[in-house]
């Protein structure tokens, strides 16, 4: 089991994704025991002691189902070939998302603060070195300088990755925007008046035929409805947007009111 | 970060077994979630929480068995029965706990 425990460790430390399938509860003659466990990462099995093949692919269709919906799950599964069942419970872990902001203006700041506080991984981006520096972003994971549609080109975009724009001008986010919007990232925001946003998914569709459910995938204008004043209180809206994003729900008051 | 295999790791480096609790599955209003874990040692030490209250020490002392024997077993924590008493752990759900042994030279495979 050390060798399990070392392995768990690691992925940890590499911000890995990973499924560890344990067997809680199966019939007597299914094969299994509980206990046994598996454990898969990338797709594919990297450790275990479950050693039937058909359930282990069962196994691994099911991982992939549960790290996609990061949520940790108890599951009956037919062991294959046996009239038996078996309890597999399916732990997550979750790779930590990770956060990219572009724009390291004065929402940037508080909201890396926060977002750090919510284990994201951050990268902050600006052209201008006097924005994008480790006095202002202490916490930051990453700080790049560079031409921010350039610079998100080489960024790997994962389906755990959250993209804030919040630049300095519209025409820095637009470019950016059109650098990331076939991507797979879970949550792209954008901020802007709704006239300049409109205007923008206007040119999106005309020029380049971005099909519709790509342009709606874009949550522009940008954040929760709470009213926000400072950029504090901005900050606060858009990570809570990611949060609903990522962890559903539908940002109502829990009391109705 | 540390996570809770971190000490899992250095109880198993000491050729201790642990017994790592898991909650599986839960009903109703339940004070962690599914996936919160608890370690429990040989001497009764807890390390990580599934709640509190007298639920986690029901599962504590069957993961003291569960030690012993070095064989998991599962166990359902009922927080309905003590609605009468005072404890803040009182939620009214149910959870089921998977508490399994992990010892050095257990088969982990890799």
């Amino acid at each position: 089991m050390i060798d399990l425990a070392q392995e768990l460790i690691q992925i940890k430390r590499e911000g890995a994704a990973a499924v560890l399938a344990t067997i809680t509860g199966a019939d007597e003659n299914g094969g299994v025991e509980p206990g046994q466990k598996c454990l898969i990462r990338d797709g594919k099995i990297k450790a275990g002691s479950i050693h039937d093949g058909a359930l282990l692919r069962a196994i691994l269709k099911e991982a992939d189902t549960r790290l996609r919906e990061e949520r940790s799950k108890l599951v009956p599964l037919e062991i294959p070939g046996t009239k038996g069942r078996a309890e597999v419970f399916f732990e997550v872990l979750p790779s930590p998302p990770k956060l990219i902001v572009v724009g390291a203006g004065h929402i940037a700041v508080p909201l890396v603060k926060m977002a750090k506080i919510l284990n994201y991984h951050v990268t902050v981006l600006d052209d201008r070195l006097q924005f994008a520096n480790r006095e202002r972003f202490p916490d930051a994971d990453e700080i790049l300088v560079g031409d921010m549609a350039e610079t998100l080109k080489g960024i790997p975009i994962t389906p755990s990755t959250y993209i804030v724009l919040i630049t300095r001008g519209h025409q820095y986010d637009e470019p950016c925007l059109r650098e990331i919007v076939h991507g797979s990232a879970k949550y792209i925001g954008m901020i802007g008046s709704r006239r300049r946003i409109k205007a923008c998914f206007q040119r999106f569709r005309d020029e380049e035929k971005v099909a519709e459910e790509v342009i709606q995938r874009v949550h522009a204008p940008i954040g929760l409805d709470i009213k926000t004043e400072t950029p504090e209180e901005i900050a606060l809206s858009i990570l809570a947007e990611t949060i609903k994003v990522r962890r559903g729900g539908t940002a109502q008051s829990l009391s109705g009111r | 970060m540390d996570t809770i295999y971190d000490q899992v790791k250095e109880f198993l480096d000491k050729g201790e077994t642990v017994a790592v609790a898991t909650i599986v599955s839960t009903k109703g209003s339940t004070p962690r979630e599914v996936g919160a874990k608890m370690v429990v040692t040989a001497w009764g030490e807890i390390l990580g929480t599934i709640g509190g209250g007298c639920g986690e020490a029901d599962v504590r002392r069957e993961a003291i068995e569960v030690i012993r024997t070095r064989k998991p077993r599962s166990v359902r924590v009922d927080l309905l029965d003590d609605i009468s008493s005072d404890s803040p752990a009182v939620c009214g759900g149910i959870m089921n706990v998977f508490i399994d042994p992990w010892w050095k030279e257990k088969e982990g495979g890799t």
